[in-house]
C-alpha cells in the first residue's frame, strides 16, 4: 500500500448560502497523475484554492502527509510540498521572466538549507520550459499561453511534492495541447512528484492521466481510471455527453 | 558595470557635504540640513511603501514619537543614543501596528497609520495634562548645531543604504513580489505578514531617530508641533514625485523640494501648501514613475539591484 | 454610573448627543461607502469636503441672514457638481492608467492625501485660522424636566430623517437599486447590464454630496475650523468596517451604535480619548468580526 500523500475528507466549502464543495474526499499517493474534470461551476478552481490555502475550508480535513493543513495560511502549505498555477496566469507582471522563475529559489533557508545554485537551477527550470531565449524580458510582455509555462516553472522553483495544474492546456491547438500534456508526464517522472490537473481538453486529460476525478456542483461525481470514468453513466450525462468527443 | 568609481563618487559626495558647516553660511547649512532630513524621511517611505503598495502614513507618528523620546532622555544619555533610542522606540511603534493591521488590506492599512499620529497626539497630551498639569517639554541640552547636522546627515545616508541593501536583496524581492501580487507570492511560499511587518519595521527607524535628531533645534516641543500631518504627507511628496523604485528618486526629490521649500514655505505658506497638493496630484496622474523615471542618467536609473516601477 | 439614572436629564442628554452625532456619522459612512465600495476609491479627503460644507453654510448664513436650513441643499449640491469634476478630471484618468485595481486604490489614497492638503490650506487662505461658528437656534427647550437646545435636537431629527430618507431611497427606486447592486457585488451589477459610466460618477459626487450635508449640519452646531474634516474620516471608515463595506443599512446601525457608544464612553472616561475608543473599537471588530457586526 503506497503511503498517502494527500488526504481530503469531507471538505466542504460554503459561500453565503451556496456550497461550492460538498463534503469532497479523495486520497492521492506520492506520485499519481490525477486529471479533475467538470462542467464550469463544478468547484473545481475552488477545490484548488482550499489546497493552496488560499480559501479556508468550512468543513473538512486536508492532510499532506498527515498533516492537516485546513486554515493555514498560503505559504504554509507551499512549504509543505504545494505549489500551483492558477487559471488565469498570476505572474509578477514588474519582474523579468528570469526573475519570476527565480522567486521560488530564493529563499533557501526554508529548504532547511539545501545547497542551491540559484543561478544554474535557474536557467534549468527556464530551459526546460523552453523560455531560456524569453529570459530578460517582462513577464506581462508575454502572450497568455507562454506565461502559464512560466507558471509551472515558477511553480517548479519552490520544490513541490504535488504540483495543481489549472487549465494548462486552455486555448490550445490540440497538438499543442498534447505536447503540454508530454511535457508535464515528463516533469512528473523526472522530478517524482504527483501533478493534479483541471482541464476541459478532456481528451487530451483522459489519453495522459492515470485516475479521473470528476466534480459536479461541488461533489465528486466519480473517481476512477479514464477508461473506467469514461464509461460511467452518471459522468456522461453530467458531461461526457455535452464535450465533443 | 563599473562599481569602483561610483563608490569612490559617493564617498567624495558624503564627504563634501560633512565638511559643509565649516565652509558656508548658516542658511546654506540650514538649507542642506532639511534637505538631508527629507532625503532620510522619503527613502525610509519609499523603502517600504514603494516596493509593496502599502501606503504608510505613518511617518509623522514615528517622528513625534522619536522627538518625544529625545526630550524625555535628552541631558541624561549621550546624544548618540538619544537617537537610536528615537528610532528604536519608533521601531516599537511600528512593530506593535504592523502586526495588528498589516494583514489588512492597503486602503485599511493607510487609513489606520494615518490615524495613529492622531491617536499618539491625544494620547500624550491626556497624559502630559494628568501628571504634570501641562502639555509640551522644553529641550535643554542640546548638542551644538553642527553636530545636529552630521546626525541628520548620517541618518540620511543610513537610509540610502537600508534602501539600496533591501532594494537588493531577496528580501526586497518579497517586497516587490508582495507589491506586485500579494496572494501570489504566498503560494510560492513567502510568509507574507512576516515579510510585511519586518519591512514596515525598518521603514520607522531613520524617521524616529530623525525626529530625535531634529526635534533639538526647537527649545520647546509640545504634540501639536511634532506629530504634524506635514511630515508625512512631504515625505510621501517627495518620495512620489521623485520617483519611489529608484534610489535616486527621493534624494532627487527632496533636493528639489528642500529648496523650494526654504525660498516659497515662509513667504507664502499656504499657497506653498496648496501647491504641493497640485504637483503631487499631478505626478501620480501623469508621471506615475516619477521625475526619475525621465530626468536621471540611465546609469543611475538602473543602479545595482534598484527594481524597475510598479506596472 | 448611578448619577446617570439619579439624574434623567443627564442620561437623556447623553442619549440625544450619542445619536445625534451617530446619525451624522451615519451620513458621512454612507456616503463613503458609495464611494468606497463601488468605485474602490476610498476619499482621503472625504473629511475635507465635510469641511467646505460647513464653510460654505457658515459663510451664505452670515452673508444673508437667511436661516442655515436653506443652504444645506446648497451644500450638498455643490459638493456634488465639485464631485463630478473631481471624478472626471482625477479619478477617471486614475483608473484608465492603473494596471490593476490593488494600484489605482494605492494611487487613490496618495492623490486624496494631496487633495486633504490642497482643501485645507485653501481653507486657511479663505477664511483663516480663528475658530467660526454662528448662532442658530440656541434656546433652549424643556420636556418633561430634561432641558435640551433647540439647534441639536433639529439636528439630530434632520441626521435621522436624511440617512433613513436615503436608505429607502436606495431600496425604493430603480436606480437606487443598481446602485446598491454595485455596491454589494461590483463584478455581478456589470454583467447584468447596468451602466458604470453614468453609475460611477454618481455614486462618486452623491457621496461626496452628503459629506457637504453632514458639515452642513455640523455647522449649526459646533464650531467651523479649517482641520474640523479630518476626525471625520477616520470615524466614517470605522463605521463602514462596523456595518460591513458594501452595506448601507450597515453604516446607518453602525452610524448609530458608534456615536452611542463613543458620546457615553467619553464621558465615562475623557474627551481626549475619544480617538483612542474609536481606534479600539476598530481593532476589536477587525479582529473579531471583520466582514462587520452583521454579516451573516
Amino acid at each position: 500500500m503506497p503511503e498517502t500523500l494527500l488526504q481530503l475528507s469531507g471538505l466542504t466549502v460554503r459561500f453565503g448560502g451556496i456550497a461550492a464543495l460538498s463534503g469532497v474526499t479523495f486520497t492521492a499517493g506520492p506520485s499519481e497523475f490525477v486529471g479533475i474534470i467538470g462542467p464550469n461551476g463544478a468547484g473545481k478552481t475552488t477545490l484548488f484554492n482550499v489546497m493552496s490555502g488560499m480559501v479556508a475550508p468550512t468543513d473538512g480535513a486536508f492532510r499532506i502527509a498527515g498533516v492537516d493543513l485546513a486554515g493555514k495560511r498560503a505559504h504554509v502549505f507551499n512549504r509543505m510540498g504545494i505549489a500551483r498555477t492558477f487559471q488565469t496566469a498570476r505572474v509578477f507582471r514588474n519582474l523579468t521572466v528570469r526573475e519570476n522563475v527565480q522567486f521560488g529559489l530564493r529563499f533557501p533557508w526554508r529548504r532547511g538549507g539545501r545547497a542551491t545554485d540559484v543561478q544554474a537551477e535557474t536557467d534549468d527550470l527556464l530551459a526546460r520550459l523552453g523560455l531560456i531565449d524569453e529570459a530578460q524580458i517582462a513577464a506581462d510582455s508575454l502572450p497568455p499561453t507562454r506565461q502559464r509555462l512560466l507558471e509551472i516553472a515558477m511553480a517548479l522553483a519552490t520544490n513541490p511534492r504535488l504540483l495543481l495544474l489549472d487549465e494548462v492546456a486552455a486555448g490550445l491547438t490540440q497538438s499543442e495541447a498534447e505536447a503540454m500534456a508530454s511535457l508535464i508526464q515528463s516533469i512528473r517522472r523526472e522530478r517524482n512528484i504527483s501533478v493534479i490537473w483541471i482541464e476541459h481538453n478532456v481528451v487530451t486529460l483522459m489519453r495522459t492521466v492515470e485516475r479521473v476525478m470528476v466534480l459536479h456542483h461541488g461533489e465528486v461525481l466519480a473517481d476512477g481510471s479514464p477508461r473506467e470514468v469514461a464509461q460511467d453513466q452518471s459522468v456522461i450525462d453530467a458531461y461526457l455527453g455535452e464535450t465533443a468527443e | 558595470m563599473r562599481p569602483a568609481p561610483t563608490w569612490i563618487l559617493i564617498v567624495l559626495l558624503v564627504a563634501c557635504l560633512a565638511i559643509l558647516p565649516w565652509i558656508t553660511s548658516v542658511f546654506v547649512l540650514s538649507l542642506a540640513l532639511s534637505i538631508a532630513m527629507y532625503a532620510g524621511l522619503a527613502l525610509s517611505w519609499a523603502m517600504f511603501s514603494g516596493a509593496t503598495g502599502y501606503v504608510a502614513l505613518s511617518s509623522s507618528a514615528f517622528f513625534g514619537l522619536g522627538a518625544y523620546t529625545c526630550a524625555i532622555l535628552l541631558g541624561s544619555w549621550p546624544w548618540p543614543v538619544v537617537v537610536v533610542c528615537g528610532g528604536l522606540i519608533a521601531t516599537l511603534l511600528a512593530l506593535l501596528l504592523g502586526l495588528c493591521v498589516l494583514h489588512l488590506r492597503g486602503t485599511y492599512f493607510a487609513i489606520l497609520t494615518f490615524g495613529i499620529s492622531e491617536l499618539l497626539k491625544n494620547l500624550i497630551i491626556y497624559v502630559e495634562k494628568s501628571e504634570f498639569g501641562t502639555v509640551g517639554r522644553l529641550m535643554i541640552g542640546a548638542p551644538p548645531d553642527n553636530v545636529i547636522y552630521w546626525t541628520v546627515l548620517a541618518l540620511a545616508v543610513l537610509a540610502a543604504a537600508i534602501y539600496w541593501l533591501v532594494a537588493r536583496s531577496d528580501f526586497g524581492a518579497a517586497l516587490r513580489a508582495i507589491g506586485s501580487d500579494e496572494d501570489r507570492a504566498a503560494t510560492l511560499g513567502l510568509n507574507v505578514r512576516n515579510a510585511k511587518v519586518v519591512g514596515f519595521c525598518l521603514s520607522a527607524f531613520v524617521p524616529g531617530a530623525i525626529g530625535a535628531a531634529v526635534s533639538v533645534r526647537w527649545t520647546y516641543i509640545d504634540p501639536h508641533i511634532v506629530f504634524n500631518p506635514f511630515i508625512v504627507f512631504q515625505a510621501i511628496l517627495i518620495a512620489t514625485i521623485g520617483g519611489p523604485t529608484r534610489l535616486g528618486g527621493p534624494i532627487l526629490g527632496a533636493v528639489v523640494f528642500g529648496v523650494l521649500e526654504e525660498t516659497l514655505r515662509l513667504n507664502f505658506e499656504h499657497y506653498y501648501l496648496m501647491l504641493l497638493g497640485v504637483l503631487l496630484i499631478l505626478s501620480v496622474l501623469y508621471i506615475p514613475n516619477g521625475l526619475a523615471s525621465i530626468t536621471l542618467p540611465h546609469r543611475l536609473r538602473r543602479a545595482k539591484g534598484v527594481e524597475r516601477s510598479r506596472a | 454610573m448611578a448619577e446617570l439614572f439619579a439624574s434623567p436629564s443627564l442620561l437623556v442628554d447623553l442619549i440625544i448627543n450619542g445619536l445625534l452625532i451617530g446619525g451624522l456619522y451615519a451620513i458621512i459612512a454612507i456616503g463613503l461607502n458609495l464611494q468606497y465600495g463601488m468605485l474602490r476609491i476610498l476619499n482621503i479627503a472625504h473629511g475635507e469636503f465635510l469641511m467646505i460644507g460647513a464653510f460654505l453654510t457658515y459663510t451664505l448664513k452670515v452673508a444673508t441672514g437667511a436661516s442655515p436650513l436653506w443652504f444645506v441643499p446648497a451644500s450638498a449640491v455643490a459638493m456634488f457638481v465639485l464631485g463630478l469634476l473631481l471624478h472626471a478630471t482625477v479619478f477617471r484618468r486614475l483608473s484608465a492608467i492603473s494596471a490593476t485595481l490593488d494600484i489605482m486604490e494605492e494611487r487613490s489614497l496618495i492623490v486624496g492625501f494631496g487633495l486633504m492638503f490642497i482643501l485645507q490650506n485653501a481653507a486657511v487662505v479663505i477664511w483663516g485660522t480663528d475658530l467660526h461658528g454662528y448662532d442658530f437656534m440656541t434656546n433652549s427647550l424643556q420636556f418633561g424636566g430634561v432641558v435640551f437646545t433647540a439647534n441639536r435636537l433639529l439636528v439630530l431629527v434632520l441626521a435621522i430623517l436624511i440617512s433613513v430618507g436615503l436608505i429607502l431611497l436606495l431600496r425604493l427606486t430603480l436606480l437606487g437599486r443598481a446602485i446598491r447592486a454595485m455596491v454589494q457585488a461590483p463584478l455581478g451589477a456589470t454583467l447584468v447590464g447596468i451602466n458604470t459610466n453614468t453609475l460611477h460618477p454618481l455614486c462618486f459626487a452623491v457621496g461626496l454630496g452628503l459629506a457637504g450635508v453632514a458639515g452642513s449640519l455640523l455647522s449649526m452646531i459646533y464650531v467651523v475650523t479649517p482641520n474640523m474634516g479630518t476626525p471625520y474620516l477616520i470615524t466614517a471608515l470605522i463605521v463602514i468596517t462596523l456595518g460591513g463595506l458594501g452595506s448601507l443599512t450597515g453604516s446607518l446601525i453602525g452610524g448609530v451604535l458608534l456615536g452611542l457608544v463613543e458620546t457615553f464612553g467619553v464621558y465615562f472616561t475623557d474627551p481626549s480619548l475619544k480617538i483612542l475608543l474609536s481606534y479600539a473599537v476598530f481593532v476589536l471588530v477587525l479582529v473579531f468580526r471583520p466582514r462587520g457586526l452583521f454579516a451573516r
